[in-house]
């Protein structure tokens, strides 16, 4: 009975070379293959991918699944006797037609594989794309696009030819950073002695601050109304918003302490004789 | 050692304790108020000098609190960043080629408190009595160097040297296998390799050896410790510990 609904089925032509049973058999072999790519998927994820990098295990998963697929079209298509070859010449008129069409989106996939390659940051990293105004942790490099989410939490998607194209700096791919704030104090008082009181205070309460090496303090300007003291602090890289942030805070709470006074611009306007 | 908290009249020393009632514990810097609250609930209160306060509840299997007051490694004020600590040496020390000498330093130490019930100790809370001078610094360059934990550190004459809450001891082996004298002035090595022991209020960390040696080219100072051999109390380990690949510190 089976055997003769399936001889019926091989009788009916789809078209030349192609049967509704060889359609049939090729649909098994697609829904297996789909199947065994997303089992062979969540083995990998669950056993595999935990020891790799987080970008690494994605883009392998990513290849697994689809080389899979593809394996099992392949299979397919000859398994049929499926001829592709007139597609193959339509293809040709149409990959340029389609060519010119996706331009950016074959450049944003082709700029994508290089970032996988070139790996100038990872997931996780914090990072700034100064000429975009574009800063936050990088959640993902998929085929097209890069997603950030800023530190405002907003998540930003940025264009991987966009992103391979930009100057990228990354924020936490050295041990330390630094940060740093300017000061001014009126020129009558000691510079010495405001440096001092500074320097003990960021000691005193700045924890995340680095011993070594030691805050630094030089003079930045000669100002109109203040001598002005950038002060440069070292800092765990993780721990920018415990210093950067409160490093004025600290300085004007230590000056304020020690009475030092920190000048606002005056002007002295000379009025003409009638 | 188990005592009562109203057997312990200035909680000066490391111990287990059991609380029936309420007590309070002074130590440097630090006042801890443990209380209990009904039958089987106890509250746990700490105060700094700056008046920040961490309070949490602790349910009981029975009418009492048995806690565990120990020394841990200072890894965790003012955040966990690094397995490694940097101490600067207040005397820099010069060895003679092939010389070998002993010293004892001191190596700063936070305060666990654990809680103790069925044989297990679970961490209940940390804190350092010493903020101060609880600081970070860095071995080596801004871009490829190593976070340390950073103290100065004072040589003193033996074990029973520590300040009480403060600090502990540590023995270091320094030995100088080049052919010339050099003057050591640092030591940097992963202290989550090291156990802390306690006795009374002191408190003593594995030791270190420090050998200076040739590496191909590069004259180096290894740094590697050694298990400390003692009868007094190993420590509790407060923070869960993962294998911390050894550095090789450069010659000055």
């Amino acid at each position: 009975m089976t055997l003769e609904f399936l001889q019926s089925l091989n009788e009916i032509e789809i078209t030349e070379s192609l049967t509704l049973l060889s359609l049939l058999i090729g649909g098994i072999i697609m829904a297996v293959g789909i199947i065994l790519a997303r089992i062979v998927r969540l083995i990998f994820t669950k056993y595999y991918a935990p020891k790799l990098p987080q970008d690494t295990a994605k883009n392998l998963a990513k290849l697994i699944y689809f080389g899979i697929i593809i394996l099992a079209f392949l299979v397919f298509t000859s398994s049929t006797g499926l001829d592709l070859s007139g597609l193959l010449v339509a293809g040709g008129i149409f990959g340029i037609i389609i060519g010119f069409a996706t331009q950016s989106v074959v450049s944003n996939l082709i700029s994508g594989i290089f970032l996988m390659i070139e790996k100038p940051v990872k997931q996780g990293d914090k990072i700034e794309l100064p000429g975009s105004d574009i800063s936050g942790t990088l959640l993902d490099i998929s085929t097209f696009s890069v997603r950030i989410r800023r530190f405002d939490g907003t998540i930003i998607r940025v264009p991987n030819e966009s992103f391979f194209t930009s100057n990228i700096r990354s924020l936490t791919s050295t041990p330390v950073r630094r940060s740093d704030a300017i000061v001014g104090i009126a020129y009558k008082e000691d510079i010495d002695g405001a440096i001092s009181v500074i320097e003990k205070e960021i000691y005193k309460s700045m924890s995340f601050v680095l011993m070594i090496p030691k805050p630094e303090f030089r003079i930045n300007e000669l100002a109109d109304s203040s001598v002005n003291i950038e002060i440069l602090v070292w800092h765990p890289r993780e721990d920018w918003d415990e210093v950067g942030p409160k490093l004025l805070k600290v300085a004007k709470k230590a000056l304020d302490s020690a009475g030092i006074e920190i000048p606002f611009p005056q002007r002295v306007i000379w009025r003409a004789k009638e | 050692m188990e005592e009562t908290f109203s057997e312990l009249h200035n909680y000066s020393k490391y111990g287990i304790y059991t609380i029936f009632d309420s007590e309070d514990i002074l130590l440097p810097n630090i006042e801890i108020k443990i209380k209990r609250i009904s039958e089987n609930v106890f509250s746990y209160n700490r105060k700094d000098t700056e008046d920040n306060i961490s309070e949490q509840m602790i349910p009981t299997k029975s009418n009492k609190l048995t806690i565990e007051l120990s020394p841990i490694r200072p890894l965790n004020y003012p955040a966990r960043r690094t397995n490694y600590v940097y101490l600067d040496l207040d005397t820099p020390i010069f060895l003679s080629e092939g010389s070998a000498a002993t010293i004892f330093a001191r190596c700063p130490i936070e305060i666990g408190v654990f809680i103790v019930h069925d044989k297990h100790k679970d961490s209940l809370d940390w804190f350092t009595c010493d903020p101060v001078s609880s600081r970070f610094g860095l071995y080596g360059l801004p871009e490829s160097g190593t976070l340390c934990k950073y103290a100065k550190s004072e040589i003193v004459e033996s074990y029973e040297d520590s300040i009480p809450f403060v600090n502990a001891v540590l023995k270091i082996n320094l030995q100088n296998d080049l052919d010339e004298g050099h003057s050591i002035s640092k030591i940097v090595f992963p202290i989550s390799d090291n156990s802390i022991y306690y006795k009374n209020s002191r408190a003593i960390i594995d030791s270190v050896t420090a050998v200076l040696r040739k590496k191909l080219t590069l004259e180096i100072l290894d740094v590697f410790s050694k298990p400390a051999q003692t009868d007094w109390t190993l420590a509790p380990t407060y923070e869960s510990t993962i294998p911390v690949k050894r550095m090789d510190m450069g010659v000055d």
